[in-house]
């Protein structure tokens, strides 16, 4: 028998089993066993602590002002940011580090998928912690009372600006790996938020909104307590989050060791797909405006975020009554007693409020809490109180550092808010004769003449709380004086008769008694 | 014929004729520690400190924000200087170099001096909050505190401590604190200021000279 005549083998029915490569899952869980990460957690730990939690215990017990800093401001991200970004780029360049490139393009993964499930496993590492961080912080909040909603919104934007962190540090240290990569990609990431922290105190519309760390017109009270968060600013800032991180990893596959060449071409589509997301939510927020609950952003909005949260107000007080949400329950006492003395100086004149609600506090383009107006309107007349705008309000208002402001000061500055409502005097001072009636009225409800110059300036946008000194002489202070020295019931009289006058801005100083 | 023979063992570098050993040795040491790529850097961010300070990008706040671009500039720099330190050949260095202490109390010292000085000359791009004075102790305090960081954690890790000086700093000033170890908060002048930044830069050159950086050749951390 010879070969040729030998009958023919069949074939085989099955094919050598080549393995296959190892799976993205199965990579990304031996890359986060292995991750250095979390050495350096104990770090960010501490410094979260002392840059993102301690400042919030001087404010008041309220999520939108014991999150200020932390959200509003984006420190949880600075605390964050650059030490995973240094960390990232030390993950990154270790094959470059070790001198193992080359080695490593000989496996069956691309080099560049390899290195997405290494950066995988350090975003999975550094989100991980900041979510337990976040959780641990507002776990402490509702131990101690803070009311309201927590801000979801802004530790979402958070969770994406730390994954943009690991992708940009990791890319950095994939791209130029020494020793150097860490602490040059976490200088960068320091670099880039406090520059983004000075244009945000500056800049409080256009495209600056969509900085981390700017905190103008979308992070003040009442949201979370009378109305929702608006997602607008938060969505727009996720994408924009989003679009670097995705342009970082696109960018560390585009060496030629990163893989073949249609994997290069992927990795370029990539980077432009993250460009165009970057680009898009720069230019939503350009068109965004200031809302009374926050940045809208047009093409984001939805109607529903608008609607006020319902809530069964708590009262007090028989004649007067005062009603607040309940949220601000601590202050129900304190906002009546404010109020009983002026309430009682104008009982019985035409306009005099039958009892007072809180409204909520609209925000400005600013850092919020300036002095909003009281109103007085409907029949029988309404008194409506903005309560969350005052930065006066009786206890820890501090920033920084434990800073209590005394009852008297909320008393005197919610009176001369009163007494600005019941002249119809606007937000500002009012006509010489209504700051000549304000000025009588308050010194007849226990804020004497001289405690009162710079008061109701002081309570203006951004203003300071509480009396400033000065003294209280001039023409409008002199006729106050005149007023307040006629005997009550003459006085009662003439304001009887002037009233409507008064708040039509028609009478002069000269007109006065 | 042995292999020996066949095989000679390969020469040596030749070393440049005018180079006597200890020079060379020198030359070595700061080659493996990176140190032009390191003056490089530095040099670089005096020039982004002088552009910083030419262009006015400190553009909100009072004197605790006109502090921080020069902050961070000076934290980069003394991160630099500490990762530096970190050297590439563990025990078998140490087992041998009978002048290491001294090549890298040198080295420490020669890159700060370097370091400063492009600093100061980028700090002629404008105002610089305290001037040269208070370049030389907030830098001189950053860069000790780099060097610390770089004994404890290791070198690679050296750049960790004064970035977290820089944010504890920032949230001090923020508070308004006046505390001597917060150096850059207190005036150029003051000398409780100057001294805790002198005793910390004293205690990390101290600790790099006598100690080295930790060995980072086991473990996840050699990532």
């Amino acid at each position: 028998m010879t070969t040729a005549t030998a009958p023919a083998r069949p074939a085989p029915t099955s094919r050598r089993r080549v393995p296959t490569p190892p799976s993205m899952l199965r990579l990304w869980r031996i890359e986060l066993r292995r991750s250095p990460m979390p050495l350096i957690l104990p770090l960010i730990a501490l410094l979260f602590w002392f840059d993102s939690y301690r400042p919030s215990t001087s404010q008041a017990l309220v999520y939108p002002l014991v999150t200020f800093w932390n959200m509003g401001q984006g420190h949880t991200i600075i605390d964050f940011g650059p030490f995973v970004a240094g960390m990232a780029a030390w993950i990154g360049s270790r094959d470059g580090r070790r001198g193992t490139a080359d080695l490593l393009t000989a496996t069956p993964r691309p080099r560049w998928v390899a290195q997405l499930a290494t950066w995988a496993a350090t975003a999975t590492w550094a989100v991980l912690a900041y979510l337990v961080f976040i959780g641990v912080m507002f776990a402490v909040y509702a131990h101690r009372g803070v009311l309201g909603e927590p801000p979801w919104w802004w530790v979402a934007v958070g969770a994406i600006a730390v994954v943009t962190f690991s992708a940009g540090g990791f890319t950095v240290g994939v791209l130029f790996p020494s020793r150097f990569a860490a602490p040059l990609a976490a200088f960068g990431g320091f670099l880039a938020l406090m520059l983004s922290s000075q244009t945000g105190f500056r800049d409080t519309s256009g495209w600056a909104l969509i900085l981390p760390t700017n905190s103008n017109g979308n992070f003040q009270p009442d949201s979370g307590l009378l109305y929702p968060y608006l997602p607008d600013l938060p969505i727009a800032r996720m994408m924009f989050f989003a679009g670097i991180a995705v342009v970082a990893l696109g960018l560390a596959g585009l060496p030629v060791a990163a893989g073949g060449g249609r994997l290069r071409v992927v990795a370029a589509a990539v980077t432009a797909v993250g460009l165009a997301a970057t680009g898009t939510a720069v230019g939503l927020v350009s068109t965004a405006r200031l809302g009374p609950h926050g940045i809208v952003i047009a093409a984001l909005h939805d109607a529903a975020s608008d609607k006020l949260t319902v809530y069964i107000p708590v009262c007090t007080g028989a004649g007067f009554r005062v009603c607040v949400n309940p949220t601000y329950k601590r202050y129900l006492t304190d906002t009546a007693a404010a109020l009983a003395p002026v309430t009682h100086e104008v009982a019985g004149l035409p306009g005099t409020p039958v009892r007072a609600v809180q409204v909520p506090a609209v925000y400005n383009n600013s850092d919020g809490q300036g002095g909003q107006a009281m109103t007085i309107a409907g029949d029988p007349p309404v008194l409506s109180v903005p309560l969350g705008a005052y930065n006066f309000l009786p206890g820890p208002t501090g920033f920084s550092s434990i800073s209590i402001t005394p009852v008297g000061v909320f008393d005197q500055s919610v009176r001369a808010l009163f007494i600005q409502a019941y002249v119809d005097a606007g937000s500002g001072p009012g006509t010489p004769a209504q700051q000549a009636v304000q000025a009588a009225l308050l010194q007849g409800a226990g804020v004497p003449f001289a405690a009162q110059p710079g008061l109701l300036s002081g309570l203006g946008p951004m203003g300071p709380m509480g009396p400033r000194p000065g003294q209280a002489t001039g023409r409008v202070y002199a006729a106050g004086r005149r007023l307040a020295a006629l005997p009550a019931g003459t006085r009662h009289a003439w304001l009887a008769a002037h009233l409507a006058a008064l708040r039509a801005g028609h009478l002069t100083l000269e007109q006065l008694p | 014929m042995t292999t020996t023979a066949t095989h000679p063992s390969p020469a040596a570098p030749a070393a440049l004729p005018w180079m006597s050993a200890g020079a060379r040795l020198t030359r070595l040491y700061l080659l493996s520690r990176r140190v032009p790529a390191a003056a490089g850097l530095v040099a670089a961010l005096g020039c982004l400190l002088w552009a910083a300070l030419q262009w006015h990008w400190n553009i909100a706040g009072g004197a605790a924000a006109q502090l921080v671009i020069p902050l961070i500039v000076e934290t980069g720099a003394a991160a630099i200087i500490a990762v530096t330190s970190h050297g590439p050949f563990g025990e078998a260095e140490r087992a041998t170099g009978r002048w290491l202490p001294w090549l890298r109390l040198g080295t420490a010292l020669a890159l700060a001096a370097v370091a400063f000085g492009l600093l100061a000359a980028g700090g002629a791009g404008g105002y610089l909050p305290g001037g040269s004075l208070a370049l030389l102790r907030n830098f001189g305090g950053m860069t000790g505190i780099g060097l610390l960081a770089a004994a404890v954690l290791g070198g690679s890790f050296g750049w960790t401590g004064p970035m977290g000086y820089l944010l504890i700093t920032e949230g001090a000033l923020a508070g308004g604190w006046t505390t001597p170890w917060i150096w850059p908060g207190r005036p150029a002048g003051d000398l409780g200021g100057a001294l805790c930044a002198a005793a910390v830069f004293a205690a990390g050159l101290a600790a790099v000279t006598l100690l080295g950086t930790r060995r980072e050749d086991r473990g996840p951390a050699s990532g």
